[in-house]
């Protein structure tokens, strides 16, 4: 039988409708529930159609009201929900859930070997895979690495600028935050101003950066030639190489030190430093942190003379015990203990180490891994593809970034753009390629192996090659 | 050597001897190492009072806010495993986490919770989906969104889910009849032409009730023009701006607010066993539709 429902319809109305309509009718429906009202208030459908742009925004969402009235864009905000707001069906509210909880707890003890925390990172394999990092592998970060390289005090006032998904953001920023008894500012979303003008306002003492972040900050303050905060008085860099020029530049306009670190997720971020100053050598990832033993091997895992090019292999405490669920790339990734890096180079006379080439198929943009095996094998499941190839290509600003090597299906047209937006779809967007190339084949290995060096050609990465002449 | 101690031990030792001085600096505010440690504890209390246990997995999908601070040291004063991931990850990488890792709980941004139900059913694991901030976004314009909305009994369906496919059922049926063929939808979220949106569903309680809000997109949106004046995160404007599609992209037709109507409403009334008699707001209502009129545009 039919149920007897209302039909509001409403084709001139405005954003605030949006917002006011369903509160109405539901605090209608729970006032009669308990008020015994005479008028019987039925279930109700509306729609509603628009007669003025409008934005309906949370209560955390900043607008510009005075920009939005002169482009004749309604605003409406929803208020702040309270306890007794409607909420997402299936979903719980934070601040709800933890209002009424109580304030101590004693924490449950645990194993130092244990996993804290899993971070996914992308190898060759194509999926991201889950690296166990334990409390032990935090607390040697802080108590080897950090310690003895940038002994931070609780005084200290880090920014906290780097994601704290992220390896480098999490170890060396919150975790030896917390473990130095230091305070970290939080920014949630980097932009260069507010990167100034955070360490400008909290007075920062250490920032710890990738280099994108170092050349803007240094364009920044170039351009503006207001007053350069000069509270910084030690600086990290790492994700990838920071050119010598603005290590420099840096150094001089902001008087502070950077040291350059070298580390992965499977290692709980860094473990090595090139300081700057006296023991300094360009291009180098320097000399091993204490705890951390590094040496260069040959295929059959033999140890390299000095100046002889290997892949690096690390072990330490800082390593992690491998990837969860994982057993299989957990063993062709630790060996005896060693964490073999896929990064190719060699050691110097004084135990310096330098990284000429990467021997795993991976991109690197902005500190993040990239599978290429990952978003080939997205586009290999759009029905116009016939094949494609992923690789990492330098760009003119020397960044790596990510190019597709497409074949369409015979008989099908696609363009670059639509490759794009199928990526966009699908993908987080720093994995979105940004070049797209049409070809009629992929170039083969007898075996059926593309190959990648040839998609390569006319492309290098001059960074490297300039730092290890 | 010493025994090393957990993360939130750790928290917890450093927490006593700081108290008062500064753990986080956050927007002109600062939190206190005492501060930090009771919100943590709180995270602690509560996830263990939803059944999280030492070695769980906690996934966590924020921005740097405090709140991601507060869930990561409350799942480690539980002895559970924190999974932070990147915010700017879309379903099926997001998926892949989630059952890789076998997270039990998700604690995420109020903004993607469509992102998260759309996904959950194909992650067995995934218990609670906990969100924070009130970031949440939506763009109106005249002749290209059409927007439903509805409150109704609970007891009228047997469960959410239940709703979500019976709405969900209707607007496909409605894209199909105004010429989209491609139009699918998959659970709880969003609407989707050739794996673009071109609608959105959520559904919320209170009390008794239901309360949906649905939009489907009928002419292509200007989004630019809406983030010149406002201002999000890249991760929220990322998903805001996901690939859209609309009923005239997808088939050269414009489609009216007034052939959108007739179509909903005679699926509607089929599907939902629905008499429908037009109506405006009573009494009782108009008093609290002009009220919170009043609060969405408050200066």
């Amino acid at each position: 039988m039919a149920e007897q429902w209302r039909f509001i319809y409403k084709p001139n109305a405005d954003i605030a409708d949006l917002f006011a309509f369903p509160a109405a009718l539901a605090e209608g429906r729970i006032a009669g529930k308990y008020l015994l009202s005479k008028e019987k208030l039925t279930d109700t459908l509306v729609i509603l159609g628009m007669r003025r742009k409008g934005i309906l925004a949370g209560a955390d969402v900043s607008i510009n009201k005075e920009l939005a009235a002169v482009n004749s864009i309604d605003v409406a905000l929803s208020p702040r929900s309270g306890k007794r707001g409607a909420q997402p069906v299936g979903t719980l509210q934070f601040q709800e859930l933890i209002s009424n909880a109580p304030r101590t707890f004693k924490s449950v003890p645990v194993d130092p070997e244990e996993p804290a925390v899993l971070l996914y990172t992308s190898g060759t394999t194509g999926l991201p895979k889950g690296v166990m990092l334990s409390h032990k592998n935090f607390y040697s970060q802080c108590s080897q690495v950090v310690a003895k390289v940038l002994p931070l005090q609780p005084n200290d006032r880090v920014v906290g600028v780097l994601p704290l998904y992220h390896v480098y953001g999490l170890s060396n920023g919150l975790i030896s935050t917390i473990y130095f008894g230091c305070s970290i500012a939080l920014i949630p979303q980097y932009s260069p101003q507010t990167l100034l003008e955070t360490i400008r306002t909290v007075k920062a003492t250490m920032l710890i950066a990738i280099p994108t972040m170092y050349m803007h900050l240094l364009t920044l303050a170039r351009a503006r030639k207001t007053e350069i905060p000069k509270t910084l008085r030690f600086c990290i860099s790492g994700g990838a190489p920071l050119p010598l020029s603005v290590l420099t530049d840096f150094e001089r306009v902001f008087n502070t030190s950077i040291a350059e670190g070298y580390g992965l997720t499977e290692t709980t971020s860094a473990v090595s430093l090139n300081k700057s100053g006296d023991n300094y050598k360009p291009g180098s990832i320097g000399p091993p942190s204490s705890g951390v033993e590094m040496k260069v091997v040959d295929e059959n895992f033999q140890e390299l003379p000095d100046g002889q090019v290997g892949e690096i292999i690390i072990r330490g405490d800082v390593v992690t015990r491998g990837y969860w669920n994982n057993p299989q790339a957990t063993a062709e990734t630790i060996r005896d203990g060693w964490l073999f890096t896929g990064d190719l180079g060699y050691r110097d006379a004084d135990g310096y180490f330098f990284i000429t080439d990467r021997k795993k198929d991976l991109i690197i943009r902005g500190g993040y891994n990239i599978s290429p095996r990952e978003i080939e094998e997205l586009l290999f499941s759009h029905p116009k593809i016939e094949d494609a190839a992923v690789i990492g290509v330098w760009d003119k600003r020397q960044e790596e970034v990510v190019k597709a090597i497409v074949v369409i299906r015979e008989g099908e047209t696609l363009s670059e753009k639509e490759v794009i937006q199928f990526c966009t779809a699908n993908l987080a967007p720093f994995k979105v390629p940004k070049i797209v190339e049409f070809r009629k084949s992929l170039p083969k290995s007898a075996t059926g192996k593309v190959l990648k060096k040839e998609l390569r050609e006319g492309y290098s990465d001059e960074r490297l090659l300039d730092k290890t002449e | 050597m010493s025994t090393i101690p957990g993360l939130g031990e750790l928290l917890q030792t450093i927490a006593q001897k700081f108290k008062r001085k500064e753990a986080i600096l956050f927007e002109g505010t600062a939190i206190s190492y005492q501060e930090l440690e009771e919100q943590s504890n709180k995270v602690a209390n509560a996830l263990q009072a939803l059944g999280i246990q030492r070695g769980d997995r906690v996934a966590i999908m924020l921005p740097n806010i405090p709140e991601f601070v507060y869930t990561f040291f409350g799942a480690q004063k539980i002895g559970a495993i924190a999974v932070p991931f990147n915010t700017m990850y879309k379903g099926r990488e997001i998926l892949h986490i989630l059952n890789d890792s076998g997270a039990r709980a998700i604690v995420t941004l109020t903004n993607f919770a469509n992102l998260i139900n759309e996904i959950r059913y194909d992650a067995p694991a995934l218990e609670h989906v906990i969100l924070t901030g009130q970031r949440t976004l939506v763009f109106c314009q005249p002749g290209s969104t059409a927007v439903v909305q509805a409150v109704f009994e609970r007891s009228r369906f047997a469960s959410a889910d239940a709703v979500f496919h019976a709405v969900g059922e209707v607007l496909v049926q409605v894209l199909k009849e105004l010429g989209v063929e491609d139009a699918w939808y998959k659970h709880q979220g969003s609407i989707r032409a050739h794996g673009k949106k071109i609608g959105t569903i959520l559904l919320s309680t209170l009390e008794n009730l239901y309360i949906l809000n649905a939009v489907l997109f009928l002419d292509s949106l200007n989004a630019d023009e809406f983030f010149k004046v406002i201002w999000v995160p890249p991760e929220i404007k990322d998903k805001v701006l996901e690939p859209m599609t609309s009923i005239r992209e997808e088939t050269g037709k414009i489609v009216t607010l007034e052939e959108f109507k007739n179509s909903f409403t005679v699926l509607f009334q089929e599907k939902f066993q629905a008499d429908l008699t037009p109506s405006e707001l009573k009494r009782d209502e108009l008093f609290a539709y002009e009220k919170n009129r009043a609060l969405a545009y408050r200066k």
